[in-house]
């Protein structure tokens, strides 16, 4: 699913946010990512959707080669994941229907088929009743469940979600959780980057700690291992 | 591209307007007030070369003939002038004819002929019209050459200020022309681009999700290109309806002055205009878009 090879990444201003990044995700995988702040995490969770290109090394997703990935192309690879923010990024002046629908809109799914596939990634959200509602009529935690439903109605392949709980409380991040394990067991593979220690040491799933830009654990099963 | 998607497009352009509203009519207004003071210049241009046409055409040759060529000798002439590569008209100006318009232009002052007697001191002449104005450079030295001419005068240096003078004119009219349009595709650019800025994190969202530039570019070229057109139409109203009345004006004072009727012109100049609002605003909303679909 995902395979990175020595990768490196300098910006231009000097600064090194990866050194010899080597990582195999399988499909199906719940990895998080771990580690301090500035430690690269966000330019590793950049990479998988080429956001930001590395240095040195190569990138694999999906059998694709990010490196060798035209620019044009970048909108069909990322058709094949579904990526989360931690400030949810929804569009304020849309419903919750509208800003789930967007996401099929903009790769031209016929219209019929979105409305089905809407309401049903809504249902899987639990928010099929809160369809005609705003985004600031919402809570955090039901704006992140849109974004999470808007990541999902294309069926990704992976699901790359970037400090998704960062603005929940305990009990709403949980909620979060929940659909993520729900997704991750109808086959998608996820990649999470969190500061969440009791999430991740709760979960025990694969953790990946990056620190000054090196992979110092990666374990299977393992735990968050810094000071919350 | 799916008819859902041009729905999507349309819907999407229309929303946009609607939700710009002051802005949408900012950008209406500043597109007509650039395309008006465009339009206007197009006006100025085109009559300018017009006149400048016109009097390039007014520029001919004369022939003065020697006073030994008599009538058979004079026909002859007329005929050779006339076969001459590029030669229009030949008119044919007898010594009365002559005399007599110098008394026309005299007038009042007419007994000053009578000191002449009854000799008539002008020589009979033809007036030569040619296709092309610079060809009388070479035309008038062959002609001065041939048996029985006394002088042929074109009135060089004027021709020579002329042909100047419409050159600067057409040059400089294409100049300005162009720098007009620049100077209204910037200014569209730059509103279209503030719409452009508060739709900035949808675009941004658009490039997370799998559009493709395409995709997120038509409803905003959509929207400068009818934000363009709306634009185009209100700046053509005010041309036509400032034309005619200068028009009509120009014809009561000043009608010696060869304008360029308004039909077919102000049809010409009114497509041009729409096809050039919509245009720019399409490069508009394309070049501010740029930098917003680097994700």
């Amino acid at each position: 699913m995902l395979l990175m090879t020595d990768v490196s990444k300098t910006y231009p201003s000097g600064s090194v946010a990866l050194r010899d990044v080597n990582i195999h995700i399988q499909p199906g995988e719940f990895v998080f990512v771990v580690g301090p702040s500035g430690a690269g995490k966000s330019t590793f969770i950049k990479m998988l959707f080429r956001e930001v290109i590395p240095t040195t090394g190569n990138i694999y997703v999906n059998g694709v080669d990010l490196l060798e990935l035209k620019e044009k192309e970048i909108p069909y690879l990322r058709r094949q994941l579904g990526i989360i923010f931690q400030d949810y990024r929804l569009l304020p002046d849309r419903t919750v229907y509208d800003n789930v629908a967007f996401a099929m809109q903009v790769i031209e799914t016929p219209y019929r088929k979105i409305k089905r596939r809407v309401m049903s990634v809504l249902d899987l959200v639990g928010l099929r009743k809160r369809a005609n509602s705003y985004p600031t009529e919402l809570s955090g935690g039901e704006q992140q469940r849109v974004a999470i439903a808007r990541a999902i109605v294309n069926d990704p392949l992976l699901v790359i979600a970037d400090e998704p709980t960062g603005n929940l409380d305990p009990e709403t991040s949980w909620d979060i959780m929940r659909i993520f394990s729900e997704i991750n067991e109808s086959g998608t593979t996820i990649v999470m980057a969190t500061h969440d220690k009791e999430i991740v040491d709760n979960m025990e799933k694969r953790v990946i700690a990056i620190e000054k830009g090196s992979i110092v654990r990666d374990d299977l099963k393992g735990v968050y291992g810094y000071e919350s | 591209m799916s008819l859902s998607t041009k729905e999507y497009f349309i819907r999407e352009t229309y929303k946009s307007i609607k939700r710009n509203g002051l802005m949408s009519l900012a950008s209406v207004s500043t597109v007509a007030l650039s395309l008006l003071v465009l339009g206007m210049f197009l006006l100025i241009f085109i009559n300018t070369n017009n006149l400048a046409q016109y009097l390039e055409s007014q520029v001919q040759i004369t022939v003065y003939m020697e006073d030994s060529v008599e009538a058979p000798g004079l026909s002859d002439m007329k005929q050779t002038l006339e076969n001459l590569p590029g030669v229009l008209s030949v008119t044919e100006v007898s010594k009365q004819e002559a005399l007599s318009r110098f008394k026309e232009r005299l007038g009042q002052q007419e007994k000053l002929l009578h000191s002449l007697g009854t000799d008539n001191p002008f020589p009979n002449s033809f007036e030569v019209q040619v296709d092309r104005p610079d060809r009388i450079n070479e035309l008038a030295p062959q002609i001065h050459e041939m048996e029985g001419v006394e002088t042929a005068k074109f009135g060089q240096e004027i021709v020579e200020h002329i042909f100047q003078m419409t050159k600067i004119l057409r040059i400089g009219g294409v100049v300005l022309v162009i720098l007009l349009a620049l100077a209204t595709l910037f200014i569209i650019a730059n509103t279209i681009r503030l719409t452009v800025f508060a739709r900035r994190k949808e675009v941004n969202i658009m490039k997370y999700v799998g559009a493709t530039d395409w995709f997120i570019r038509w409803p905003f070229i959509l929207e400068g290109m009818t934000l363009g057109f709306f634009g185009a139409l209100i700046a053509n109203f005010v041309i036509n309806g400032t034309y005619a009345a200068l028009l009509s004006r120009i014809y009561a004072t000043l009608a010696f002055l060869p304008m360029v009727p308004a039909y077919p012109m102000l049809t010409y100049v009114d497509i041009s205009i729409i096809l050039a609002g919509t245009a720019i605003g399409a490069a508009g909303s394309y070049i501010s878009l740029r930098k917003f679909l680097k994700v």
